[in-house]
């Protein structure tokens, strides 16, 4: 009998919940892929993941790693679901929550509306007991108001408390023995405090987060306990790893702890498959691109690297703040440009494409809904890109006259026609997805000529060689299975936690004991929290980052260490690599001193991660694959002939060139004249560009 | 590549990309710089002009600097007006208001033209807030300024680096006449790295698309903005306004706005002489405020550029207040724009409630504090403006703790932040509990925030207005509170401050910043009983005075009792939101 490993992953969205399984036989390269869709089935969404199992015929009980990924968390935020959370601070800081950082992003709009703090002014209560910046106890802590204020909170119908104390991130121990208290007075409660999510400084940020992790705690335990409940009836007997914003899994139990760092983990898959992706195939800088309906998601790896953050807020733009949630989450630009934005021309004839979505419901004209607006989607069609007679994988009959009339009508506003229109459509909505591509590397100082692009989700391929074309990246890559490429990601990643701590020092003789120190100490909490897992000390893997920068300046910029002890010998080759750094990110270096401000530590495990083997050419020509030849615009290179290939029955080793479309029931590739089509060894299409 | 140099799409792709570029510029001069004015607060602002110095974009940061590097690029390109005197690779900054500086001698405006196809096609320019650049006090701002001579270093408009090259000479010369030359050094740098990387994303852009389609795009946006600003022109209340406002020093302003389908007609003539103090103002200045409100009344949604205010027609006496001459002392100038800004919203408020809403602290409440830090021995410095309340909308009340009108995105220094880096603790940060604002829709609260002072012999300068005459209220409303500083002593004696310079300070003096309340909309016995026991509840206000201002009824329910408190659940917070957008 072969023997068959089955990994799966599960994603809970709003609306479905999705399964893929990858079912692997020893000595057969190729896996065999289940995909399955039901509906989310809020507020048991764990009968909608058993749903999902059973409709793609997976025994719960065969399966051998789990990785799930959810939008439980950034839903009870966004949709303000969470629970009453009261909130304790120090002495005089109980309107830090509400009086925030006092910026005006609007700043023109005089009607401009703060966002107002998720905890009311009268749940807001302090105790006395001081730190200073450097973890000295200027006054001791008093918790002699604590039961009164937990009475108070219990008749207020308070289901979660945040603790957040100034100064936390340098000594937590107040924190922690009024998170005991707390405990103690009141064990049935939520609660956590502001040092167990982060370690580093900044009250209101720090403050925030822990109070949008109290907010969504008891809402996410309840769902995580239910979910393992859930596996556990029907036979599954491994523990399931949970999808999170730093391109990571954890374990169900060390996510129900602090459930806050699921908040960005729906994108974070997609771009840990873009990095794994990248190092199979040789390419360790890669620009990842994620397509999806409403929005385009972009993300930078370097040298393998995806950049992780603690800069993440949620509902911030040009127009208003926000709220900052201080956990690592992968460093990304979100536009709100995807397949179903929605073209319109202001009162001055300029044409914009999105950030309005048609969304599902209508959706673009063409899906026959009664959606009457064109949507980047339906410019696609008009253009000959889609194939109106394949459209959805040919589950949908594209409502062409729908198109053309909101298409038209376009064109009507700008004095152009139809097809000039679409054109006009394709290259706003192209641009736009460039300006967010440069966010990610020019302005962080990386040439996206040196970066392969990886475009994935439904629209990725369609928009990818354009935009290549206009950054002046010469390679594009477009993953086997393109559409449920996420999913691929989250088996392909690693338990892995980001530890973010705060700690000043100069960088002079001497301070190696320090830095080292802080190190040692971050990763024996690391080791130790990975054995609680059943993790042993030799499989943890750490990358050492340091945070460094010009004496006097605040923003750091982060510097990889070489492995090993820091001593004062090597400080001088740490400081180069800073001026290095820094200099490539502005232009200029200074003589200035350098301190460092804090460390970032990645502690990482492989936990039965899919193994990918590569597959000789099978020496079949492309011909095989061609279904028949279209014309196709291709807006500013003008309309061919081209021919379109059935993604279905590409195989390694076909190659083929533009103009050309390649169809795939998830998605639809655009490859522009003059460029060279590959299939590698792993059923990825390799587009090179014509070099210039 | 590109087909039809006019062809609108490839004009949007251009404009798209210009406002990236400025974009770029601010996130590079914050990440770099070394105040904590500039990377924290964010006083600073990014721009690119036409060759002429005509704004076609500008980056993020604040209102008040939008119109201002526009100002001294004109005056750049006036100056150095032969063959040659300009080249690939130079860098100019000016500092002096009566040089196109606009602001005070410690906002230096970097800016560096762009070549491309062999002549200067735009310029881009960086302005920010230095710590300081000389002169008699530290920070170089003082009350006690007679001559713009103390304020520090005048900078006429100067080369800086030539053909790429640092103009050592010059570059010393700045460094020198710092207190702070290491800050003010790297920061003079951060912004050379922000002009230098928009130059070259616009260069890149022109040798795409063409030098011409890339002039084209430049003032067909130009263009865009004038009609934007006359479409909503014209829908304002046609007419003369005039208002007249005793100040909190005792001067009196003067205004008169006259609206017409085309014309936005500001006359600030009749007005006193300039003071021998520094709260004069160039008339740049008072254009940047100008400037201002006409943008947030006609469209405050999109990017300013030159087009949008051309409407705009500006009248000024040379040798008033509003348009001072050499030698005045300048120091304080953002409080009189600001005093101006103030001036012209509230002349218009009464006349456009569903546009204006009643008046806020309106003062930048910029404070000074320095001295040793005890755990280094190192000097610091802090500069920051404050937060306060805004007035009541006529639908919804204001809000509160958030910077002033001339500020935008601009962020408070968090207090770990501050303790780390400056020699004092800060012992609490507020809102401000003080009466005022009450009406229909109440007044935003201001703040109160006490620094301890952790050394002997530090100082303290501040200079804020409506200290004595409050945010102003609209159809009934109550007036907001002022703004002011007291200097609790160790041994517990009171001062009370609205101007002071180099006050000296010691060891456990705390120095309590109070900024005031927003101006109130409508009368107060209007106000839904609802709004009124949730502000009890929070602390906002006492039953007796609830009872007293808004004539309430009901009792209070902080007292707890049988109210169900689930149902609230989700009232206290926004409606739901967006996901969070990159870009």
């Amino acid at each position: 009998m072969v023997n068959k490993t089955i990994r799966v992953a599960t994603d809970v969205g709003g609306t479905f919940t999705d399964l893929v399984a990858f079912e692997t036989e020893d000595g057969n390269p190729v896996p065999r892929i289940i995909t399955a869709k039901s509906d989310t089935t809020p507020p048991n969404f764990e009968e909608g993941v058993l749903n999902v199992l059973i409709k793609g015929g997976v025994d719960p009980a065969s399966v051998d790693f789990l990785a799930h990924g959810t939008t439980v968390v950034i839903n009870a935020l966004t949709e303000r679901k969470g629970v009453k959370v009261g909130l304790i601070t120090t002495e005089g800081f109980r309107d830090t929550l509400e009086i925030a950082r006092g910026n005006r992003p609007d700043f023109f709009n005089l009607h401009y509306e703060k966002p107002k703090p998720f905890v009311p002014r009268y749940l807001r209560r302090e105790i006395p007991g001081r730190m200073s910046y450097k973890g000295e106890e200027l006054r001791a802590l008093d918790l002699s108001g604590l039961p009164a204020i937990l009475d108070d909170f219990k008749a207020d119908g308070v289901e979660a408390i945040a603790i957040s104390f100034l100064h936390s991130y340098a000594d937590p121990s107040h924190e922690q023995a009024a998170l005991a208290e707390v405990r103690r007075l009141w064990p049935e409660v939520s609660a956590v405090a502001s040092h167990q999510i982060t370690r580093e400084w900044r009250e209101y940020e720090r403050t925030n987060t822990a109070v949008l992790s109290a907010y969504v705690q008891p809402i996410a335990e309840r769902y995580l306990s239910r979910l393992a409940g859930g596996l556990k009836e029907k036979g599954f007997t491994g523990s399931p790893y949970i999808m999170q914003s730093n391109c990571g899994v954890d374990s169900l139990e060390t996510v129900s702890q602090i459930p806050i760092t699921m908040v960005e983990s729906g994108p974070a898959s997609g771009f840990w498959g873009a990095a794994e992706l990248g190092k199979l195939i040789g390419e360790p800088n890669v620009l990842a691109l994620d397509i999806g309906g409403t929005t385009a998601k972009c993300s930078l790896i370097e040298d393998g690297q995806v950049k992780i953050m603690t800069d993440y807020w949620i509902e911030r733009d040009r127009t208003t703040a926000g709220y900052p949630i201080m956990v690592p989450v992968v460093d990304l630009v979100e536009i709100g440009n995807g397949g179903g934005s929605i073209a319109w021309v202001d009162d001055f004839g300029k044409l914009h494409v999105g950030p309005q979505s048609a969304g599902a419901v209508p959706g673009p004209a063409a899906y026959g809904r009664g959606g009457t607006e064109a949507t980047t989607t339906d410019a696609n069609l008009w253009l000959g890109r889609i194939n109106r007679d394949y459209f959805c994988g040919g589950e949908v009959e594209a409502d062409m006259e729908a198109t053309e009339k909101a298409i038209a009508a376009i064109g009507e506003k700008l004095g152009v026609d139809a097809d000039e229109a679409a054109r006009g459509i394709i290259r706003i909505a192209n641009n736009n997805m460039v300006n967010a591509l440069k966010l990610v590397s020019l302005n962080r100082g990386h040439d996206p000529r040196d970066f392969t692009l990886v475009a994935f989700g439904g629209g990725g391929a369609m928009h990818a060689v354009a935009l290549a074309a206009e950054l002046g990246v010469k390679k594009v890559v477009v993953p086997a299975a393109a559409s449920v490429f996420s999913a691929w990601g989250m088996m392909m990643s690693d338990l892995r936690r980001d530890y973010f701590v705060t700690r000043l020092a100069d960088l002079k003789k001497g301070a190696a004991e320090g830095i080292e120190e802080i190190f040692a100490e971050t990763e024996a909490r690391a080791r130790k929290q990975f054995e609680a897992e059943g993790i042993t000390a030799d499989k943890v893997k750490f990358l050492r980052y340091g945070k460094f920068r010009y004496q006097n300046q605040e923003h750091t910029t982060e510097v990889l260490l070489d492995a090993g002890k820091v001593t004062d010998d090597r400080l001088s080759s740490i400081e180069a690599a800073f001026h290095e750094t820094y200099e490539r990110e502005y232009t200029y270096r200074l003589d200035a001193p350098v301190e460092m401000v804090g460390i970032h530590l990645v502690a990482s495990a492989e936990v039965g991660k899919l193994t990918m083997t590569k597959r000789e050419p099978t020496g079949t020509k492309a011909e095989v694959a061609l279904k028949g030849s279209r014309r196709v615009d291709f807006a500013l290179e003008g309309i061919h002939e081209s021919a379109i290939y059935d993604g279905t029955k590409l195989e390694p080793g076909m190659t083929f060139s533009g103009p050309a479309i390649v169809e795939d029931p998830g998605t639809t590739i655009v490859i522009h004249p003059g460029c060279h089509v590959e299939i590698d060894g792993y059923g990825n299409i390799q587009i090179h560009l014509t070099a210039e | 590549m590109t087909n039809l140099p006019n062809d609108p799409i490839t004009l949007e792709i251009i404009q798209n990309s210009l406002q990236a570029a400025a974009d770029e510029m601010f996130a590079v001069m914050k990440k770099t710089a070394m105040s904590s004015i500039i990377y924290e607060v964010l006083d600073m602002g990014t721009g690119i002009t036409d060759a002429k110095g005509a704004l076609a974009s500008s980056g993020a940061g604040i209102p008040a600097f939008v119109g201002v590097l526009d100002k001294a690029v004109k005056v750049i390109v006036g100056k150095f007006d032969k063959p040659g005197d300009i080249e690939p690779g130079d860098v100019f900054a000016t500092n002096d208001p009566y040089w196109g500086g606009v602001t005070h001698l410690n906002d230096i405006i970097v800016a560096m033209p762009v070549f491309a196809g062999g002549r200067i096609i735009a310029w881009t320019a960086n302005i920010a807030h230095n710590s300081d650049v000389g002169g008699m006090a530290p920070g170089s701002l003082t009350g006690e300024a007679t001559e713009i001579f103390q304020e520090g270093l005048r900078l006429p408009a100067i080369k800086i680096i030539s053909k790429g090259e640092p103009i050592r000479s010059v570059m010393e010369i700045i460094k020198t006449n710092s207190r702070m030359p290491d800050v003010l050094e790297g920061d003079v740098w951060a912004a050379i790295a922000s002009v230098r990387i928009g130059a070259k994303r616009l260069v890149e852009i022109a040798e795409k698309y063409g030098v011409g389609t890339f002039e084209t795009a430049m003032s067909s946006f130009m263009d865009y903005g004038e009609q934007v600003s006359l479409k909503e022109l014209a829908k304002l209340p046609k007419g003369t306004f005039e208002l007249s406002e005793e100040q909190d020093d005792g001067r009196v302003f003067n205004v008169k706005i006259t609206i017409s389908d085309t014309e936005f007609i500001v006359d600030l003539r009749d007005n006193p002489d300039q003071s021998v103090s520094p709260v004069n103002t160039s008339r740049d200045g008072v254009m940047v405020s100008a400037q201002m409100l006409f943008k947030s009344l006609t469209d405050p949604y999109s990017a300013a550029n030159e087009g949008s205010f051309r409407p705009i027609r500006l009248l000024t006496r040379e040798g008033s207040v509003f348009q001072a001459k050499e030698p005045a002392p300048i120091g304080f100038y953002y409080e009189i724009e600001l005093r101006v800004y103030d001036l012209m919203w509230r002349c218009l408020a009464q006349h456009m409630p569903e546009r204006l809403a009643a008046g806020h602290f309106a003062s930048v409440c910029g404070t000074f504090i320095g001295g040793i830090h005890p755990d280094t021995g190192r000097q610091y410095t802090i500069i920051e403006p404050q937060l306060g309340g805004w007035g009541a909308n006529r639908d919804r009340d204001g809000n509160s703790a958030i910077f002033c009108g001339f500020h935008g995105e601009t962020y408070n220094c968090p207090a770990e932040i501050n303790e780390a880096r400056n020699g004092l603790y800060v012992d609490r940060m507020e809102l401000n509990m003080e009466p005022g604002g009450e009406g229909k829709f109440t007044g935003g609260r201001g703040i109160v925030m006490d620094y301890r002072v952790r050394a002997d012999n530090g100082f303290l300068t501040v200079g804020y207005t409506r200290s004595k005459f409050p945010a102003w209220s609209l159809d009934g409303g109550r007036e907001g509170s002022p703004n002011y500083v007291k200097v609790i002593r160790k041994d517990g004696s009171e001062e009370k401050y609205s101007f002071v310079s180099e006050l000296t300070t010691h060891t456990d003096d705390v120095i309590r910043v109070i900024t005031g309340n927003g101006g109130g909309f409508g009368d107060p016995r209007e106000r839904d009983p609802k709004l009124v026991a949730e502000d009890i509840r929070n602390g906002l206000i006492t039953l007796e005075r609830a009872k007293e201002v808004y004539g309430f009824t009901g009792s209070d329910q902080s007292q707890r009792g049988g109210t169900d408190e689930r149902e609230s659940a989700e009232d206290h917070v926004s409606e739901p939101g967006r996901r969070q957008r990159g870009a």
